[in-house]
Parts: C-alpha cells; structure tokens; sequence
C-alpha cells in the first residue's frame, strides 16, 4: 500500500508543472540570474593584491601583534592580499583622496579601524581581513588570560602560552590568509539561493499533505473514505515530495558549482547531509503549515512564501546585510531554516572546523524534528467538524 | 432481509444549526435506499456521518453489524464512496486515477488490473482511459468521478448527487451502471435533489428537509400521502369562466386552474377521470389539442408535506 501511493504520488508531483517549476527550474533561473549579476565570480581565480595604506604611528608600532598579523597578508607571496604602504595619517588621506588606494587602517586606542572611500569588493575584503585580525587577538588574548588566572605560575612561559593560543584560533577561525575565500563573499548569495530551493519543499509537501485531509480537499475525503491509514499516505507522499526536493536541490548544488564555478569546498558527504537537512526541515515545515493552518491550500503557500522570503531576507540574499541582522537579531538566522541552511554552506567552506557547520546541520534537524512532532500530534487529534 | 447500515438517533450541529435532527433509518441488504431532500437538507451531512468523515453529537452508527469509527478499516474496506465534488487528480491520467483509488483497497496487482477494466467499462470510458480529466467533458468527468469510488467492487456504495451538471446521455449511462451495481449484489445509498432518478432507481426512500425525516416508504408509499390521484393538462385555445366551473363539478376533481390556452385539473381519486373529461369538452363542442395525464410525483409529495418544492 505504501508504494503504491508512494509511485502515485511521484507520479502525480511530477506531472505538476506548477509545482515542478517552482521547485525545480526556478532556482536554476535565479542562479542564472545571480551569475550573472556577480559575473566577477569567475575572476576570483586570478585575485590580485590592492593598493592599501596603514597609518604607521606609535599606536601602529605598539599593536604587535595586529602590525605582524596585517604585515603577513601583505608578504609578497601566493596568499597576498594588499600592497601595504606605510604612512602618516595626512599622506593617507591624500592616497584615499586622490585613489591610489582602496582603503586605510589606522588605529585609536589599541582598535583597528577601516577608512574608505567607497564601497565595493575590495573595500569589504580590507574589512573582514581586519575584523577577523582583531577577532583572532581578542580570542587569543581571552585563551592566554584565562590559563594565566587558573595557573599564574604559567606567566613565566608567556610564549609558550602565546604559541598555543595563536594554534587554538587558528583551528577555530578561517585561515583568512586565503584569499580566495576572503574574497569570495558573494557565494553567501548563492547559499541563501540553495536555502530558498530548499525552502520551495515547504509548499510542496503542503501540497502533498492537503491532498490527504478531507477538510481542504475533495480527494482527502476519498482517500479518509478508504481503508488506508492516514500515517501511511501522508508518509509516502512526503517521502515523494521529498525525494523530488532533494534531488532538485542537488542538481541545483551540481550545476552551481560544475557550470556556475561556486565553491563549497571539498567535503562532499557534508555538502549533501546539509541539502537533505535543509530539505526534511522544509518539508516538515510545509507538512506543520497543512496540518496547522486551517486555511486553504493557497493562503498556505502565501505564507510559506512569506516565511521564505524573510528568511532569505536575513541570510543575505538582498544583499550583504546578514552581518547586520546577525548583529541586531543574532536569534533570527539561529531558528530560521533558511538562516541555518546557508550559515551552514559558509561555514563549510570557510571553516576549516566542523563546529559552527555542525551547529546549523543540527539546528536543521531539530527544527524538522519539532516540526515532525507538533504535525503528528496535530494529525492524530484531528476529527472533523465540518469538512 | 438483514439491516446492512443502522442509524439511531443521529444528531449533528454546525454551530446552533442543526443539519442533521434525531435522524433514525435501516437500509436492508440489496436495496437502493433513497435520501431526497432540497440543497441543504442534511442530505451529505448524514452521508458524511456514516463515513465517519465528520463527527456528530449524538447517535449511534452501525455497518455491517459492527459500530463505524474513523478506524474502522475492515468496514471501509467494503464500502465505496462517490462525493459530490469530482475527486481525481488533474495530473493522473482515467485509468491512473482508477487504479490509484482502487489501490487503496485492493493490493493484489492482477486483481487491481481487472478490476479497474470492469470499473472503466462500467462507465463506458473504455476511448479515454489514456486522457487526462482536463481533457474530458463535464459528464466524463463525472463517470470518471463514479469509476474511482466503485472500481473495488464493494458491498456497500454512497452516492452522493452523481449526475449533477450532468448531460442526458451521461446521466442514462450513470444510471444504468447503478441498476448494474446493484443487480451484482451491492447496497446503495443514493442522495439526489433530483425525484426523477429517485422514482426511477430507489426500492425506498427516505426524504428529508431540515435535517429530519419527513416521509420513508417505497415510490408508491409516499405518493399515497400526497392525497393526487392524477394530473390531466389539456391544450385548450379558448374556455369561458362558466366552462371552468362546470369542470370543477365534475366527480372527484379537487382543483382546475387555465392560463395561456392550457387546462389543468387535479383529481383526488377515481378511475375513468380522463374519459369523463373528454367526454364534457366534446359535449360542449370545445376545440382541444394534446392531452396529458400523469401520476403524482415525488414533489407533490414534498409539497404537500412541507409546502415547498423540493428545488426551492
């Protein structure tokens, strides 16, 4: 009985051209359109360094660490980043003014600081470069400062301390000497774009669950007439509808990365694991919006939409503000699908540990297990009054 | 003959409107049962209850001896339901559908393959097994829709006003597939607004009009309470009031009414009326053309029990 619904209801999705363009070929179309959009996507493998400045005072020539650590991204090797001069604050303002460079750094009480003139590609590179800089010294700082308190003792071997804690960043932090990940900021772009196609499973298997209750549609009625279970129709339609999703998310992931050139790095078994996470937990969420909502099929779509939307709003798929939605609503991109699903591809392939990706591959399923639960325990109460 | 569905006291409300009031009725093995009644009656409501698709505040509820639950597969499975609305979906092709629904009931492949031949020979779909619903007329639709609910060859069939919207031809073809269900040995219930299929169809027949029943009985039953004997209609081109009332003398005529060149007079009893009649028109030399007479139907019974038409 499971199978036989099951090839019905592959077969009926499939036959649904509404249903398979939005799910299938319209992300296509949008990663189409956004390649184009970023068509300097295919220029990150020939990077070059650009011109900045530093303002070389005494709070400069104070901050070691932060001077050696901007000092390495200028070395002329494979991973330079910047042709750095070294200058007074006039000169450069005089260098920004007349362009000859993209950017400053000077430095106020200890704090590394940006000046720019416009914005653009290279401006954010010099950016995140000394964000992260900074973000390194101030883990760095916390490690050394924290084995001091526990054993003072240890401050005799302050290099050696140093030596591990410079390690331990370097195993939690992206290696921000590649340059070609730091410069590769808009695949977040693509990211929320696998996150809205796997989103589309939300309306999908809203579909595949109205069709089995009598109150929306005519047909629930026939199937709650027969002698089939309930659980049994609604797991082989979504099974259906999921095995669908997943599958256009993955060609979606191929075509992305073999004809787009998109990277996401190399793992491939995790780059799959979070595209079936994203996948369950869209699908269980439509499956929550058919169960819950006692509405039509439409308005439930409406909302899924909506719910997507914002979603891909706040993981940076209108542009570069997830880093200020994550500063002013850290908790949004924590519990949204979307928010997890391209949070976890960044870290894939930004992060050489698994922690953060793990993080959002089981926010994924937790949020498809809560959605699972709340569903059937709504399905199991339901009896209708009116249908 | 023993009860295969039995109905007491059956009471359900959509909020403080009652569509179905203390409702209480066997249907016997092998019989076409009847539920007439005007749009929103309590008709489907009833038939919803049964199916326990709905829940219903009082009442007890048994099918084939046993009580029926929305767990109660082993009745479900002997049941076959055709609803009101076309219930198929538009990406499947006529025998996609079929084989799809009657999957639900039937696993066994070979089986399921012959059945599903039966069920589209039944309703005469044998050219459009192939097409898609969009691609077939209102009243293929329908028969598709009838297909679908009876391909597994149950004991026990709901029908819920199948040929609505429905063109003669298709509406013969449906009919005749019903006569054929239930000469293979299947119990319906058939719920229609339309008296003609009920007359034509029904061994019994309950009617109902706010939920409750207001008269049960075999065609010739009910239309003993309508206190009609005959309807005679007359094409008459001119008549005097004095003729009229000379009409209305005559025995066992209870009303005569003419408008527009046509004379219609009710009899409440007797046999000869029609001769009687023709008698008096030609001894007054009055020039008549057709002459029809018939025998109460279904709606005068609903008239004059609820003093409405049943499509009012």
């Amino acid at each position: 009985m499971f199978w036989h619904s099951f090839k019905y209801a592959l077969r009926s999705l499939l036959k649904n051209r509404s249903m398979m363009f939005w799910t299938l070929a319209f992300p296509f179309v949008l990663a189409l359109l956004f390649n184009f959009a970023f068509a300097r996507l295919h220029d990150y493998d020939v990077f070059e360094a650009f011109d900045v400045a530093v303002v070389d005072d005494d709070e400069f020539r104070d901050a070691e660490v932060f001077s050696e650590a901007f000092k390495s991204l200028s070395e002329a090797d494979e991973n330079r980043l910047f042709v750095t001069q070294y200058v007074n604050r006039e000169r450069a303002d005089e260098l920004l003014e007349a362009e000859e460079i993209e950017g400053y750094v000077y430095l106020v009480d200890g704090e590394p600081h940006v000046k720019v003139k416009k914005n653009g590609t290279n401006q954010t590179v010099l950016t995140t470069a000394v964000s992260q800089i900074s973000q390194r010294i101030e883990i760095a700082t916390d490690i050394i400062e924290t084995k001091i308190s526990k054993d003072p003792m240890s401050a005799m071997n302050i290099e050696q301390i140093s030596k591990e804690a410079i390690e331990a960043v370097s195993e939690v932090e992206p290696n921000i000497k590649d340059n070609s990940r730091v410069m590769n900021m808009v695949v977040i772009e693509f990211y929320t774009l696998i996150a809205m196609a796997c989103m589309q499973g939300a309306m999908l298997s809203s579909e595949m669950i109205d069709r089995a209750l009598p109150n929306i549609s005519s047909r629930g009625k026939r199937i709650a007439a027969a002698p089939t279970r309930k659980s049994v129709i609604i797991l082989s339609n979504l099974l259906a509808g999921y095995i669908v999703l997943l599958t256009g998310v993955l060609g979606l992931i191929a075509f992305m990365r073999f004809v787009l050139g998109v990277e996401f790095g190399s793992n491939l078994g995790l780059i799959c694991a979070h595209a079936a996470a994203g996948s369950l937990a869209a699908i269980m969420m439509g499956m929550f919006l058919s169960v819950m909502l006692k509405t039509n099929s439409s308005a439930k779509n409406i909302i899924g939409v909506i719910v997507t939307m914002v979603g891909c709003l706040f993981a940076g798929m209108f542009g570069g503000q997830k880093g200020w939605f994550d500063s002013v609503m850290p908790f949004v991109n924590k519990i949204s699908p979307v928010g997890l699903i391209t949070d976890g591809y960044y870290a894939l392939y930004y992060y050489e540990d698994m922690t953060r990706y793990f993080m959002n591959l089981g926010g994924l399923l937790a949020i498809a297990a809560v959605f699972m639960i709340l569903s059937v325990q709504g399905l199991r109460r339901q009896r209708y009054d009116s249908i | 003959m023993k009860n295969i569905i039995e109905v007491k006291h059956l009471t359900k409300s959509y909020k403080s409107k009652k569509a179905v009031d203390d409702l209480s009725f066997e249907v016997a093995e092998g019989e076409i049962l009847g539920l007439l009644g005007p749009n929103g009656s309590g008709k489907t409501t009833t038939m919803n209850c049964i199916l326990a698709l709905l829940k219903f505040d009082d009442g007890k509820i048994k099918i084939f001896g046993k009580e029926m639950t929305p767990n109660s597969y082993d009745i479900k499975s002997k049941i076959g339901v055709v609803f009101q609305d076309v219930a198929v979906f538009d990406e499947l092709t006529v025998y996609g559908n079929i084989d799809y629904f009657c999957g639900l009931y039937i696993t066994d492949k070979q089986t399921r393959a012959e059945y599903v031949e039966d069920a589209i020979k039944l309703v005469g779909l044998e050219e459009n097994k192939n097409q898609y619903p969009k691609q077939l007329s209102g009243g293929l639709l329908r028969r598709l829709n009838i297909a679908c609910g009876i391909a597994h060859k149950p004991k026990l069939i709901f029908l819920d006003e199948p040929t609505v919207a429905v063109d003669p031809q298709s509406r013969n073809n449906i009919l005749e597939g019903i006569k054929r269900l239930r000469d293979d040995g299947a119990t319906i219930i058939y719920t229609t607004h339309y008296m003609e299929e009920v007359e034509i169809l029904c061994d019994r027949v309950i009617i109902l009009d706010k939920g409750q029943i207001i008269a049960s009985g075999t065609n010739d039953e009910l239309k003993a309470l309508a206190k009609i004997e005959e309807k005679v209609t007359v094409e008459i081109p001119e008549m005097n009031p004095k003729q009229i009332d000379a009409l209305e003398q005559i025995k066992n005529v209870s009303s005569v009414t003419y408008e527009n060149g046509v004379l219609k007079l009710v009899y409440v009893r007797g046999k000869n009326n029609l001769a009687e009649m023709i008698k008096y028109l030609d001894d007054n030399k009055i020039e008549y053309n057709k002459i029809f007479a018939e025998r109460p139907t279904l709606n005068d019974v609903f008239l004059e029990l609820t003093g409405k038409e049943l499509r009012d």
